[in-house]
């Protein structure tokens, strides 16, 4: 299915939970310091394992880097 | 000397430093320890797929015992930011945010009445907000008013390094605002840094000045320096400024002339 992820379409698996993604986009979901927002809402970490991605669903995975 | 208190913590330091734009990454956690801060501000950017490196820099502040602000850069609405603050929230788990809420890109101005909106939705939703404004009183005391941990007016354009250009509102925000006041942005070397200091703020939030000066370790110790230095003078209080000259020599007993 189609989805948008961090500003890019990307093609990825059907009826994919938030963690399934995450794994299937190469990211370590233990990883310290990542948050997810699903349609501009943020998923807590709690409910990754949970949190279904529909399609079309615009996910943003951010994480901090030096700012001023 | 007393502390600087933000919302329930206590630092001795009252340099906030910022992490960007160092020449590298060991020359900035240097920077950092010269520097003697206890928060540094840290920005939320998208994960790149590609390129992974760096992920960790707030866990390796945080083990340096260092504070992690996260800040809303980059961001031109209060809705933005508001989103920006929740993932930072979720992702470094603090309540604190340095609320930016840009209006233009070549000024980096804030954006007041975004920057307020976001300020209310934020307090309510319970952060500890310390937004980054302009030096305008009003707005700084709208912002404490609605719950703002701090106020945080700007000294000069962010990285323009042109100090303290208004240090006359500065006073009146001093003087009409109860919560710590940081100078946030202008700084352009330790002598800025000792005048904010000097006017009365609690603290101030730098990072152009250090990073990219010709030695950023060096320059970190100098703001320490002038910080604790412009604190001290700020508190033994300055003489006032007279036109004519006063002689700091006993007038009595002065021998006669020679002829």
């Amino acid at each position: 299915m189609k989805i948008r992820i961090n500003g890019e379409d990307r093609n990825v698996s059907a009826e994919l939970t938030l963690y399934e993604l995450l794994l299937e986009m190469e990211i370590e979901p233990t990883h310290p310091g990542i948050a997810v927002a699903v349609n501009r809402e943020v998923v807590p970490k709690g409910d990754w394992r949970t949190k279904s991605i529909g399609e079309n669903s615009e996910v943003e995975i951010i994480r901090a880097v030096q700012g001023g | 000397m007393q502390k600087l208190q933000i919302a329930d913590k206590t630092y001795h330091s009252r340099l906030l430093i910022g992490t960007a734009g160092y020449p590298n990454f060991h020359v900035m956690m240097e920077a950092v320890a010269a520097s003697g801060a206890e928060i540094a501000t840290v920005s939320m950017r998208r994960v790149k797929f590609t390129d992974r490196s760096g992920e960790n820099v707030f866990a390796l502040l945080r083990e340096r015992g260092i504070t992690i602000l996260p800040n809303t850069a980059g961001c031109f609405t209060a809705k933005d930011a508001v989103l920006t603050a929740q993932l930072a929230r979720e992702a470094l788990e603090t309540p604190l945010i340095k609320l930016e809420v840009i209006g233009d890109d070549r000024t980096l101005f804030p954006d007041v009445e975004q920057l307020l909106s976001a300020a209310v939705t934020l307090v309510k939703d319970g952060f500890t907000v310390l937004p980054y404004c302009n030096d305008d009183p009003i707005t700084c005391k709208k912002l404490e008013d609605l719950g703002c941990a701090v106020v945080m007016p700007l000294g000069a354009p962010i990285g323009s390094g042109m100090g303290i250009r208004n240090p006359y509102n500065l006073q009146i925000i001093r003087d009409i605002v109860q919560v710590p006041l940081i100078v946030d942005a202008g700084v352009g070397t330790a002598s800025d840094a000792a005048v904010a200091m000097e006017l009365g703020c609690d603290g101030v939030l730098l990072n152009t000045a250090i990073a990219k000066a010709h030695r950023p370790v060096l320059m970190a110790e100098a703001m320490k320096k002038a910080i604790e230095a412009g604190r001290a003078a700020f508190l033994a209080g300055r003489i006032p400024r007279k036109l004519y000259a006063n002689a700091s020599s006993p007038q009595q007993g002065l021998m006669d002339a020679l002829l």
